[in-house]
């Protein structure tokens, strides 16, 4: 091929084959920096102040843009980093007997199949039940059952706490308690085995929930009239977000009986269950009157 | 009914539907947890294989749960449109996904039909979508319904405001209530979850909310999300009530679970129609989530999708104002991590949008799941470009009652600037009138994120 | 597609084996060497230049007479005109015979047109020429077998292109032709190294497509 046409063929793919470039819309031109760039003015929020009166939520936080300021953001994974952690904790295989309780399993061998097996969560391993029907005591009204759930750490902190606290208000209503026992690796309905292999007529179980963010602390109770194999979460009444910032567990033990009771008296429970006169026993008006939740805990500090 | 497949000069079989449109699903822990799981990749394509095979009209002779055991069945099949259902019936599941998915076949045309749907049809084709189909698909499916505003039009992205507190104290949901609405939130409504179930709670955080609401003259509605009998008493005790609020099973034995039946619903149904304070027809709100049957040892065998999608065809009888599922919430034990949840959530989407219904999202995690704040941006970025009806919002997310991880109050300015949504119409004027959002500029008014500028 | 090849169309073709002396005087020959005359039409006249200076290398030839027509081809006085004539003058048939292939080889393959734009109606010649014969160098006051840049475009582009053409390279501007040319186009023969020399035409030529594309607006876009 001639030398001209090769070249300039060159030219034609380097200008693309297309239509010739139109012509450029008018595009702003560029401005000169500016000066200097002057960071945001970090400042202080009165409308968080007032709700963190009445509330842990992240309110009166603040915008960059829609997005959230960096401190935010820093403390928002820091939470959830604590969060992850609590998780991932584990009762202590001894920590039944060094705080004087039966210790119970479930059919759970390790911590990601309980995450991913609520089936085996819910019923004892066999080693257990054959120790439970030895040392359980038979017959009584409520079988209360402490648990990690799905937080060890909450069960550890607060679980004790609670289940004396109901235990004793229990038996200020007249009703007969059974043997204090802990449960590993528990979920909601191994209440059910446990109270029917002694016959109780409640089972109450005291368990950690979900953590929150920034911290894994809360408890759960589930109670239910009749405990038995096949029982669904119908039957079952239930009370949540016990823990410091929520409803104190010497509080909730006592709430927490005013159900059972009812259960005993009824003879049912879940939604079934006639509420109506125990409003105010139950009150929910009471605890708001007198009581502010603490102050959420800032976890990032850096070090200047 | 023969049920085989072929893949490299392996025989694949399967015994019933119910096994095909199990093992046809992705990977889900739920179905693991099931035991009905695909056992390996290529018998997942072999399952896929034979589903697209299978006509809409065999689907609806074999019900997933037998006629004789669920009312649900039955409910469906009385209840189904024949000539809608008689002009899809001869297509294969496979020929289904393809006109779904043609250009000439748009919302209204899927509109026409989707009575005809049985449940079980809308969870088969979403086994055989991907992701991107699922959204394709989704975003033609505009549902419009009204309450005391308008919900469901294009180009809109709306959010229910969450301003949920541990103990219900009045004081504290009251300050997440006005947070969230200076950042443009709660145009879907303003929905509680009472930590406490009683009829007295639920008439005074109802009476709150609603007091704020009209000093503010903000157009939206409100629910307390407390079992759905306690509602009922609430109203008959007497207090303002815009939507009334249910989670839903797919199957009998999993609605017994959550106390309730198809005649409990219509009891609540109609007595919302006599009593609701909401101006427009629709007024029911449910919840879903895949899970809910088998974690109540509900299921009867079947997979967790084809369950959820007979949420949907539940939900449909009571023309809801608002249908969502609540994605990542049930745990890992039926979505383990971050892509099944995202697969999770676009096909719920998807199949309440097929079914007819306004369907919403609340993309989240439970933080047992693994599944970070990074993914579930992402989801929510999905969700609405597939045209999702509505999202939650909550203080960054953080629900401090329920212990999850949702989509917070900054998320939903961010995603309708990202995608170029917004709020229901009458919301809409709301946050030019208070000068929130400036839509000249497409940028937050002087009064974003004040929520000091809102009357408590 | 720009930059697509306008191949010339060669008009008419012919040859006269004993012209008349009278005639070769008339048409710049000499009678005492030249006595057959080889003559061609072509609907482009600066391709054609440069086949006849090619025609020069591989034959003993010369070009005697090379005129461009008014207005160009469009305008030609009947089919067969073109806008050039060429004649080659030689002591023999069969040199003239050897010319004319050269000449038709270099047409055919090698010099011409080439469009500006996807609508083809802006042409441009940016031509490389790798070494000169007899014929254009004497023209261009350069030596045979010199390196040079033959570039045509309508006016404007041509002058912006010249511009360009003129700081991309080493080149020297051995001739610049102004508008108008005969054919209303306007003209430059640069010269220098061969690699300026191709340097300057892939200048001229992008220079000539930005500026279709651009007529009003700065070259290389703000």
């Amino acid at each position: 091929m001639s030398r001209t046409r090769q070249l300039i063929a060159r030219l034609r793919d380097d200008l693309g084959r297309s239509a010739p470039m139109p012509a450029a819309p008018p595009m702003p031109r560029i401005p000169e920096p500016p000066a200097r760039v002057f960071p945001r003015r970090q400042e202080g929020s009165r409308y968080a102040r007032e709700a963190a009166q009445h509330t842990t939520a992240l309110l009166g936080i603040g915008h960059v843009g829609t997005r959230y300021a960096t401190d935010v953001v820093l403390q928002f994974q820091a939470e959830l980093a604590v969060a992850h952690e609590a998780v991932a904790a584990e009762l202590p295989e001894d920590w039944a007997t060094r705080n004087g309780l039966i210790g119970l399993r479930s059919r759970v061998r390790d911590h990601r199949e309980f995450l991913l097996r609520p089936d085996l969560g819910r019923r004892l391993d066999d080693e257990s039940l054959a120790r439970w029907k030895q040392v359980g005591k038979r017959g009584v009204d409520v079988q209360p059952i402490l648990a990690d759930g799905l937080s060890a750490v909450a069960c550890m902190q607060s679980g004790l706490a609670l289940l004396e606290s109901f235990t004793k208000a229990c038996q200020t209503r007249g009703l007969t308690v059974g043997v204090p026992v802990v449960a590993r690796h528990a979920r909601v309905w191994l209440e059910d085995e446990i109270g029917a292999t002694v016959g109780a007529q409640v089972a109450a179980i005291l368990l950690g929930e979900r953590p929150g963010l920034g911290t894994g602390d809360g408890l759960s109770a589930y109670l239910v009239h009749d405990p038995k194999i096949g029982n669904t979460d119908g039957q079952r009444n239930m009370m949540s977000n016990i823990h410091a910032r929520g409803t104190r567990p010497e509080v909730a033990g006592e709430r927490l009986a005013v159900l059972a009771r009812a259960m005993v008296d009824q003879k049912r429970s879940g939604v079934a269950l006639d509420l109506s006169r125990l409003t105010a026993e139950l009150g929910e008006a009471a605890s708001r009157a007198h009581r502010a939740p603490e102050v959420r805990v800032r976890l990032v500090e850096v070090q200047k | 009914m023969r049920l085989a497949a072929t893949i490299r000069n392996v025989v694949h079989r399967f015994d019933t539907l119910r096994e095909v449109m199990a093992k046809a699903n992705p990977k889900k822990s739920g179905d693991d947890l099931a035991g009905i799981a695909a056992r390996s990749a290529v018998e997942r394509v072999a399952a896929r294989a034979v589903l697209a095979s299978v006509t809409l009209q065999t689907l609806r002779q074999n019900p997933v749960v037998p006629y004789e055991l669920d009312e649900l069945t039955r409910l469906f099949e009385h209840t189904l449109d024949e000539p809608a259902y008689k002009a899809v019936a001869h297509l294969t599941v496979g020929q289904f996904r393809e006109w779904l998915l043609e250009s000439e076949t748009d919302g209204l045309k899927i509109r026409s039909i989707s009575a005809g749907l049985t449940p079980e049809m809308a969870a088969a084709v979403a086994k055989l979508m991907s992701n991107m189909d699922l959204m394709t698909v989704a975003a033609k499916c505009h549902v419009v319904v009204r309450a005391n505003t308008t919900l469901g039009l294009p180009g809109r992205l709306s959010s229910r405001l969450q301003p949920n507190h541990p103990t219900d104290d009045l004081a504290g949901i009251l300050y997440s209530m006005r947070e969230g609405l200076s950042y443009g939130c709660g145009d879907a409504v303003i929905g509680v979850n009472p930590a406490t179930d009683t009829a007295e709670s639920t008439a005074e955080i109802l009476t709150a909310i609603d007091a704020v609401l009209e000093k503010n003259e903000i157009p939206t509605q409100h629910c307390v999300l407390s079992h759905v009998t306690v509602q009922m008493r609430a109203l008959e005790i007497g207090c303002p009530m815009d939507l009334m609020f249910q989670s839903l099973s797919g199957t009998e034995l999993g609605n017994k679970a959550f106390g309730i039946s198809v005649a409990l619903m219509d009891e609540a149904w109609a007595l919302m129609k006599a009593k609701g304070s909401a101006r427009g027809p629709n007024c029911m709100y449910f919840e879903t989530g895949q899970g809910s049957a088998l974690s109540s040892a509900a299921h009867h065998g079947v997979d967790q999708v084809t369950l959820e999608a007979r949420c949907y065809g539940f939900a449909r009888r009571y023309q809801p104002f608002l249908v969502n599922t609540v994605v990542g919430f049930i745990g890992p034990e039926y979505l383990e991590d971050g892509p099944q949840i995202t697969r999770a959530g676009l096909e719920d989407h998807f199949m309440g949008k097929l079914l007819g219904l306004p369907m919403g999202c609340d993309a989240c995690f439970t933080y047992h799941a693994r599944m970070g704040q990074d993914e579930l941006e992402s989801l929510k970025v999905l969700l609405a470009a597939a045209g999702c009806t509505y999202l939650m919002s909550l203080p960054v997310g953080d629900d401090i009652m329920l212990n999850y991880q949702s989509t917070s109050y900054h998320d939903i300015p961010s995603i309708r600037s990202l995608l170029k949504k917004r709020p229901t119409p009458e919301f809409d004027a709301w946050l030019v009138e208070r000068d929130i959002w400036d839509y000249e500029r497409d940028l937050p008014g002087r009064a974003f994120g004040k929520p000091e500028a809102i009357l408590p | 597609m720009i930059l697509q090849p306008l191949p010339p169309r060669i008009l008419s073709l012919r040859r006269i084996p004993n012209a008349d002396p009278a005639l070769l005087v008339a048409y710049g020959a000499d009678p005492a060497r030249h006595r057959s005359l080889g003559l061609i039409t072509v609907d482009q006249d600066d391709p054609t230049y440069v086949a006849l200076d090619e025609a020069t290398k591989h034959a003993h030839v010369d070009v005697v007479f090379a005129k461009s027509f008014y207005a160009g081809a469009r305008h030609g006085s009947g089919p067969l005109s073109g806008e050039i004539l060429g004649v080659l003058a030689a002591s023999t048939p069969s040199d003239i015979d050897d010319g004319m292939r050269a000449l038709v080889r270099c047409l055919e393959s090698d010099a011409c047109f080439y469009a500006a734009d996807a609508a083809k109606k802006t042409a441009v010649f940016p031509h490389v020429i790798a070494s000169l014969g007899h014929y254009l160098s004497a023209l261009a006051g350069l030596s045979p077998g010199d390196s040079m840049a033959y570039l045509v475009a309508p006016p404007m582009e041509a002058t912006i292109a010249l511009d360009m053409a003129l700081k991309a390279a080493g080149v020297k501007p051995a001739k610049i032709f102004p508008p108008p040319t005969e054919t209303n186009f306007a003209a430059a023969w640069l010269s220098g190294p061969l690699e300026s020399c191709e340097a300057a035409a892939i200048a001229y030529c992008e220079a000539v497509v930005r500026v279709a594309a651009n007529p009003k607006g700065e070259v290389w876009g703000s």
